[in-house]
């Protein structure tokens, strides 16, 4: 069982952690959960209630701050007339849709990050809502961790400062220029595949990142494969970097991998 | 009022602006005719005169008015179809078969004949003048009236030809508005019967390759697409209806197995992860029909561009090798560099995926899997080989459907719908796949135009 604890390695900037004790049986585990420096403000338009009580209890349980908008026209409004972190955005709403909505606020100059949560088996909706401004989408139904990992990467953003060349976490170094990898100063030899997968999870070091999120951001696949696809990339990528070392690439039981240095 | 539906048409509209220019032509053409014909006549008659003219003075043999006299008296007898007039100075007619004129020298016509009652014929006459020394008035002239004759008769034959031409047209337009009128009226009745709920009515084709039979022909297939998309959401329905209900039902008891027999917290516990997985599963199924039913819908079509294949097949199974490592089976590619499909890169990503979960999901430990691609001529051909279980010949074709799976892999993962997404990305990029044996194994091969 992964035992994840706050690391106090990690830059102020970055995320805080806390530790849930889940009664999980005999025994108990410690499941992640992932607070934001500062509660991240959220405001979610749907107008599903059963599904806004869904995700407003859930993300409140994490620590977040949620307000809920039940139409386009509402939504529309208080997304413009105040100041958030994250908007959740459903992409079928009435009196005004979702996409519209985005369209709307970004043409009004509004940045704010986006989720959309859009209805299974559109296989467009992807596309057209990442084209109107999304920055996120999730497909309805969603497991609830897949969520609590989205806005955690959206709601602490970077803002966009000078582009870092090197990531680090502990003593594993990634060189995004010369594409060198070395953990404790020794070179690490990666496959292109094994490199794309390193930097993805390094730059949400310290978050909680799905299997989905690296389907979507490392292989580019919009699927669910029916293999052990990630699993075998992971223990591929763990052998490499944490064979005889102390380990960085945990498992988050039931949610997805975490890199981050050791306790 | 209304005018009968044959005259509204179109067709006679035009018609009728035909029967208009036809009309304005044809009086312009006699209009044109008939001037040059009495135009040349004109000439000739001036021309007749003004030699008869010359030979008078020639036979009278100058111009002295008792020679011209006897000359002209002789003529009036044997020439009687031309006028001659010799008046004194004084407006005496001294001989000829005309009354007096207005001594005028040169070419002249004249409205009548200028004879005496008892002789007078209709028309007038065109004549030469000649004023003598004396000034005695010498005229000769010919009858213009063959030349209001000719023009007559041309106005007349522009007149009749006119009435021939606008009958003629009109005649014309109702014959062909009443064809039109048929033909656009039995493509009328067939949608009608459509609308009315025979989706299997198509327009009638005559075969004679004309605009109505393209029209016909655009409409029909249109109507091909409509039923086809009809048919597929059919499908769609029925098939949820028909597999769905199963795992739901299933789902159901397990719940209410629960709810009888399990009492601590664990057991509920486990009760409901394991309805939370079959709700998952019944999903995932449902996503993947919705999303096969889309890819029929040809939608993504619009969306096509070139794809670099090699690259993603490279990609793909380098991606894929750890998986397949995993199983002790040996994952290849022989990808031929730089080949390229128009199609859809994230589907096509998923079909070959599929293609190769398939071959690593069905082949046991040690099987040889290969990805291979090559270009023919105007085609690009991929096979996804394994020397697994394979798949008997006469199943083949079923796997290719909806819910098809074989007794063998019933125990393994999987919805049985991997294979149709694979056959649904295929059709959708007019690609031909082909199951073949692969002495041992599984040959799958598509075959892309180019």
């Amino acid at each position: 069982m992964t035992r994840c604890v706050a690391d106090a390695g990690l830059a102020d900037s970055g995320p805080n952690f806390r530790n849930r004790q889940v009664d999980d049986g005999p025994g108990s585990a410690v499941a992640w959960a992932f607070v934001g420096a500062r509660a991240v403000r959220i405001l979610l338009i749907e107008d599903d209630a059963e599904t806004a009580e869904y995700v407003v209890a859930g993300l409140q349980g994490e620590g977040h701050d949620l307000e809920v908008a039940v139409d386009g026209r509402s939504g529309l409004f208080r997304a413009a007339g105040e100041a958030w972190d994250l908007l959740i955005v459903d992409r079928m709403l009435p009196g005004l849709d979702g996409l519209a909505l985005l369209r709307t606020l970004r043409a009004g100059g509004i940045t704010t990050p986006t989720l959309f949560l859009t209805t299974m088996g559109g296989i467009d909706d992807r596309v057209n809502g990442l084209n109107a401004g999304g920055d996120d989408y999730l497909v309805k139904p969603f497991a609830f961790t897949e969520l609590v990992a989205r806005v955690a990467a959206l709601g602490r953003r970077p803002q966009r400062t000078a582009p870092e060349t090197v990531l680090r976490v502990a003593d594993l170094e990634v060189d995004l220029l010369t594409r060198l990898v070395r953990r404790g100063g020794q070179a690490v030899e990666l496959q292109p595949r094994e490199f794309e997968l390193l930097q993805y999870m390094m730059r949400h070091a310290g978050q909680v990142v799905t299997r989905t999120m690296l389907l979507e951001n490392v292989w580019d696949f919009h699927f669910d494969p029916r293999t052990t696809l990630v699993e075998s990339h992971i223990s591929r990528l763990r052998n490499k970097i944490d064979r005889g070392r102390a380990e960085l690439i945990h498992t988050v039981r039931g949610s997805g991998y975490c890199i981050r240095a050791p306790a | 009022m209304r005018l009968p539906r044959l005259f509204r048409t179109s067709s006679f509209r035009l018609t009728l602006l035909y029967a208009a220019v036809f009309g304005g032509s044809v009086l312009l053409l006699f209009g044109i005719a008939a001037q040059s014909v009495t135009g040349f006549m004109i000439k000739q008659i001036d021309a007749i005169t003004a030699s008869e003219l010359a030979e008078v003075q020639a036979d009278a043999g100058g111009v002295s008015t008792g020679a011209l006299r006897q000359v002209i008296e002789g003529l009036t007898v044997r020439s009687p179809g031309i006028f001659y007039l010799l008046q004194s100075a004084d407006g005496h007619v001294l001989a000829g078969n005309m009354l007096p004129l207005e001594p005028k020298p040169g070419l002249r016509a004249l409205g009548w004949t200028h004879q005496p009652p008892e002789h007078h014929t209709s028309g007038g006459i065109r004549g030469d003048g000649l004023v003598l020394p004396d000034g005695a008035y010498l005229f000769v002239g010919v009858s213009d009236y063959q030349l209001g004759e000719a023009r007559e008769v041309i106005i007349r034959a522009g007149l009749l030809g006119l009435v021939a031409a606008v009958v003629l047209a009109l005649v014309g337009g109702v014959v062909m508005s009443y064809g039109t009128l048929r033909r656009v009226e039995a493509i009328s009745r067939a949608s009608r019967a459509i609308m009315a709920g025979d989706l299997g009515q198509r327009m009638a084709l005559r075969g004679s390759d004309d605009e109505f039979d393209h029209l016909s022909a655009s409409l029909n297939a249109m109507l091909d697409r409509i039923q086809d998309l009809m048919l597929g959401l059919q499908q769609v329905s029925s098939d949820i209806a028909h597999d769905l209900r199963t795992p739901l039902t299933r789902l159901r008891q397990r719940l209410e197995l629960a709810r009888q027999r399990e009492h601590g917290v664990e057991g509920l516990r486990n009760a409901l992860d394991g309805a939370i997985g079959n709700a998952e599963a019944i999903l995932e199924t449902f996503g993947a029909l919705l999303r096969i039913a889309q890819i029929e819908a040809g939608t993504r079509r619009a969306g096509f561009t070139a794809v670099a294949l090699s690259e993603m097949l490279d990609g793909l199974v380098e991606t894929y090798q750890p998986v397949a490592e995993e199983k002790r089976q040996n994952l290849h590619a022989r990808v031929k560099a730089g080949l390229h499909v128009h199609g859809d890169r994230e589907l096509l990503t998923q079909l070959f995926a599929n293609l190769i979960e398939n071959a690593i999901g069905h082949s046991s430990t040690g099987a040889e899997i290969c990805v291979e691609a090559t270009s023919a001529t105007g085609e690009v051909l991929v096979v996804v080989a394994d020397n697994g279980p394979g798949i008997p010949a006469e199943f083949r074709r079923k796997v290719l459907q909806r819910f098809y799976r074989l007794e063998a892999s019933r125990t393994t993962p999987g919805n049985g719908l991997g294979l149709s997404l694979v056959a649904a990305v295929a059709t959708l990029h007019d690609a031909v796949i082909d199951l073949q044996d692969n002495e041992p194994g599984l040959r799958c091969w598509l075959r892309f135009p180019i």
